[in-house]
């Protein structure tokens, strides 16, 4: 058997952040290892550009090596480290709940939990599975973005019908000094948010696009969906929903 | 919005499109454009700049894709493939023992960008190297030379 050196990443699954080690790890971990010798990433085994088939005459080399894919899923954080090429760790996130959303015409980011997924546009078995990958469509929660809005700007977010809720209240009213009231009022003229936004904020949920990658950073960071961007998966969603 | 043909929203990713200062100029109702002039004196084309295409392996509209090593020139010999084209380099290869040339050819995929319309088999091409694109690309096309119309057809023996 192959892999002195290919063992090695598989001891590392044993330190496992956050999640505890029970007995069905233990498992996982062995056949972790049986397959990550499966995976590898050379191209000696495809045709060539003629159409030529390439002779095997060397074995699969270490840096040519795959890993299993992380398929992260939203849940309690589970996250293990492995051990990379050069002696860096990658970051596989196997349960992902919270991510750092960015709202960009805002200019602020936000820690938001992740509800579901969308939209995937390579994959549609992705979206069933509630799959995390880079470049998905996910609702995320919008409270914490709707808190910095109302403290920021003094204007509702998302409200239909006045039902005040006592925290909400919070944010549009709290107490300021004379200095900021000016600051909040000039920032407040001639300001409006864009409609599709404005609607989803009633919800609650807003549509956002994961940018990182969860199975290589651990994170499951992105930004909110805004304009045009909005527009073109808003439709992709519904016409899915038929 | 007649390039948004894929399943997944295609965007400039250096170009952010929701700034707010953005939505209060709505009226130009064009998008900010990145572009980029490849180098070595080649003129990145005017349809690069105006259009609205997306084309992530594109030299002149995509930040990711510089051309470096070899310029090569070819004739085209098919378009048949989105967004890429086949040349054909052809070159005389020398025997000593009878002091004599014999013809040779090889074929090389290259990227072809949006920016170039209407090219067809029989343009001359001039494709520079840059990194791996696809399995079997690694040039792009930098300029085009249409075909001058005359008798003789494509895989006729032309040498550069």
């Amino acid at each position: 058997m192959t892999g002195a050196s290919l063992n090695a990443t598989s001891h590392h699954h044993q330190q496992k952040h956050g999640s505890t080690s029970t007995n069905v790890a233990g498992m996982k971990n062995r056949m972790k290892q049986s397959n990550a010798v499966g995976i590898s990433r050379d191209s000696r085994h495809k045709r060539n550009a003629t159409g030529a088939k390439r002779a095997h005459y060397r074995k699969k080399r270490k840096f040519e090596l795959g890993r299993q894919s992380a398929n992260t899923k939203i849940g309690a954080k589970r996250i293990h480290s492995v051990r990379v090429r050069g002696g860096n760790t990658k970051f596989r996130a196997l349960r992902l709940d919270a991510g750092n959303f960015a709202w960009g015409s805002e200019h602020t980011t936000r820690k938001c939990r992740v509800i579901s997924v969308k939209y995937n546009s390579t994959n549609n078995e992705l979206v069933r599975t509630n799959t995390l990958v880079k470049g998905c469509i996910v609702e995320i929660d919008a409270t914490p973005f709707r808190q910095w809005f109302e403290s920021h700007y003094a204007l509702p977010l998302g409200r239909r019908g006045k039902k005040p809720h006592d925290g909400h209240e919070e944010g549009l009213n709290k107490p300021r000094s004379n200095h900021v009231t000016r600051k909040v009022n000039e920032r407040k003229e001639g300001f409006k948010v864009d409609q599709a936004l404005d609607d989803q904020f009633v919800t609650g949920r807003v549509l956002a696009r994961v940018s990182s990658r969860p199975g290589q950073s651990g994170r499951c960071d992105g930004y909110i969906l805004e304009g045009k961007e909005l527009e073109f998966y808003s439709r992709k969603i519904r016409s899915k929903g038929k | 919005m007649a390039e948004q043909t894929e399943r997944a929203y295609q965007y400039q990713p250096g170009v952010f499109q929701n700034t707010k200062l953005a939505a209060k100029k709505k009226s130009s109702g064009a998008l900010k454009r990145w572009y980029c002039d490849v180098g070595l004196g080649f003129k990145t084309p005017k349809e690069a700049i105006e259009g609205t295409y997306i084309d992530k392996k594109c030299p002149f509209t995509s930040g990711t894709i510089s051309i470096r090593g070899r310029i090569l020139t070819g004739v085209v010999v098919s378009t048949k493939m989105k967004r890429t084209i086949v040349i054909r380099r052809e070159y005389l290869h020398y025997i000593p023992k009878y002091n004599r040339y014999e013809k040779r050819h090889k074929n090389l995929s290259a990227h072809l960008s949006p920016a170039f319309i209407g090219v067809e088999a029989g343009d001359q091409v001039t494709v520079g190297q840059c990194r791996p694109i696809s399995k079997t690309v690694r040039f792009n096309v930098l300029k085009v030379q249409k075909k001058i119309v005359k008798g003789a057809g494509a895989k006729q023996f032309t040498k550069f």
